[in-house]
């Protein structure tokens, strides 16, 4: 499985980058730092599927998985934030987000939703 | 949450020297209520009556609660109330610091009593900290004015102290808040926009922040790096998109977070009017600062 992390900050990138290896020590990883690289990696790499931070510099996360969107309706991107308000979630689902995790992300959510993703 | 407040007035008081109180709030894990500092804080003893019962117990080879009966200090019905009860974080504390023997009983039993006259708390208060008291409580301790920011404010610095215990540890105390005068150094900043704008900071001497950071990363870090300060970063970034939450729940308002960015130093215009949460650690000082 190809798994990309998209997020601004370096430590929460480590730590998605060690659950997804505990998850899935098979799943090959790439990152992105902002919502501009996630769009353009999601085109050269296509990946399985993407964990997405939303407040972001450049480019917000919600507008990056419109355009992926845009380019693969089938993509699978949950979203991850500290915000996890109701209109939040709902501009996420509504922009076709596959899940949205709450901040702060333990490794069970990660394991969950590998698994839910790899059936 | 009262423990650390109420360790902080101990402090104010000088009953202890921050370091007692530092080793105290280690030590309280690891502390079991005796029945003196439970009869105390019940009011069904005095500090005086415990002393005497102990002087008693040491020369009769008897159980405490035995020798409180035969006294006439507590009726046994009351004994098996005390030992039913929950021992809340304050109880722990204040038994921590006289197994200690950095306060006596009697201490004990004046400033737990004058802590809850002071802050009109009663003991249901103390020990269920629940949400108005906790209010209550926190605006009083910081003196924030009566205004349209006040109750957005008393959340929000509540909130602090919540994910403060969650994710950092509970072995701080509340320090006096302050006004800004010079530059600050070593700061993560993040605006809030929305119905209301906010700025939020966080900053630290470099020691006290890299510290804050390996708790919050629950990592042994050692630089003041990239990765010190994308901890802090995401440790306001964690605590504000959950005060965005609970406002949305409560008032339905939608906040909106902005990323956030790193200063080594930055001149505080526009922030005289901020408010300033200091919380001290056993590892140093680390500052919170809301403007609104």
């Amino acid at each position: 499985m190809k798994i990309m992390i998209c997020d601004d900050s370096m430590f929460v990138r480590k730590k998605m980058k060690n659950a997804v290896a505990t998850a899935d020590a098979e799943a090959e990883i790439i990152e992105a730092v902002n919502g501009v690289q996630a769009v353009e990696k999601y085109k050269t790499e296509k990946p399985d599927l993407v964990f997405m931070d939303i407040i972001m510099p450049e480019k917000s996360g919600v507008e990056a998985l419109t355009e992926i969107i845009a380019f693969d309706k089938n993509a699978k991107v949950v979203m991850a934030s500290s915000v996890g308000t109701q209109e939040n979630l709902k501009q996420a689902i509504l922009a076709g987000a596959y899940d949205f995790l709450q901040k702060p992300i333990e490794d069970d959510d990660v394991a969950k939703i590998i698994a839910k993703a790899s059936k | 949450m009262f423990t650390q407040f109420f360790g902080s007035y101990l402090l104010h008081k000088q009953l202890v020297t921050s370091e007692q109180l530092s080793e105290a709030l280690l030590l309280q894990k690891n502390t079991r209520l005796k029945l003196g500092v439970l009869a105390i804080n019940a009011g069904y003893m005095t500090a005086d009556q415990v002393e005497k019962a102990h002087a008693r117990q040491q020369r009769e080879d008897k159980r405490i609660g035995e020798v409180m009966v035969e006294m006439g200090f507590l009726t046994t019905d009351q004994v098996e109330e005390l030992f039913k009860t929950q021992p809340s974080g304050h109880l722990l504390l204040g038994q921590a610091l006289v197994d200690k023997g950095y306060m006596s009983n009697a201490q004990f039993e004046n400033a737990l009593n004058s802590y809850k006259e002071e802050n009109s708390l009663s003991d249901a208060d103390m020990n269920d900290s629940n949400e108005s008291s906790i209010a209550k409580m926190i605006s009083s301790f910081y003196d924030l004015k009566a205004s349209e920011d006040r109750d957005q404010l008393t959340n929000y610095v509540s909130l602090i102290f919540k994910n403060l215990i969650r994710f950092i540890g509970d072995d701080f105390t509340p320090m006096d808040p302050f006004s800004l005068k010079e530059p600050i150094s070593n700061v993560v900043l993040q605006n809030i926009s929305g119905s209301e704008n906010m700025t939020t900071l966080i900053y630290a001497e470099k020691p006290a922040l890299i510290a804050f950071a390996s708790r919050f990363a629950k990592e042994e870090l050692e630089n003041d790096d990239e990765y010190t300060q994308a901890c802090v970063s995401e440790f306001i970034n964690l605590h504000n998109g959950l005060f965005a939450v609970n406002v949305s729940n409560d008032t339905g308002a939608e906040l909106q977070l902005e990323p956030q960015c790193y200063y080594d130093s930055m001149d505080i215009k526009g922030l005289s009017k901020a408010c300033v949460v200091p919380v001290s650690y056993p590892f140093g000082i680390v500052n919170f600062v809301i403007a609104m």
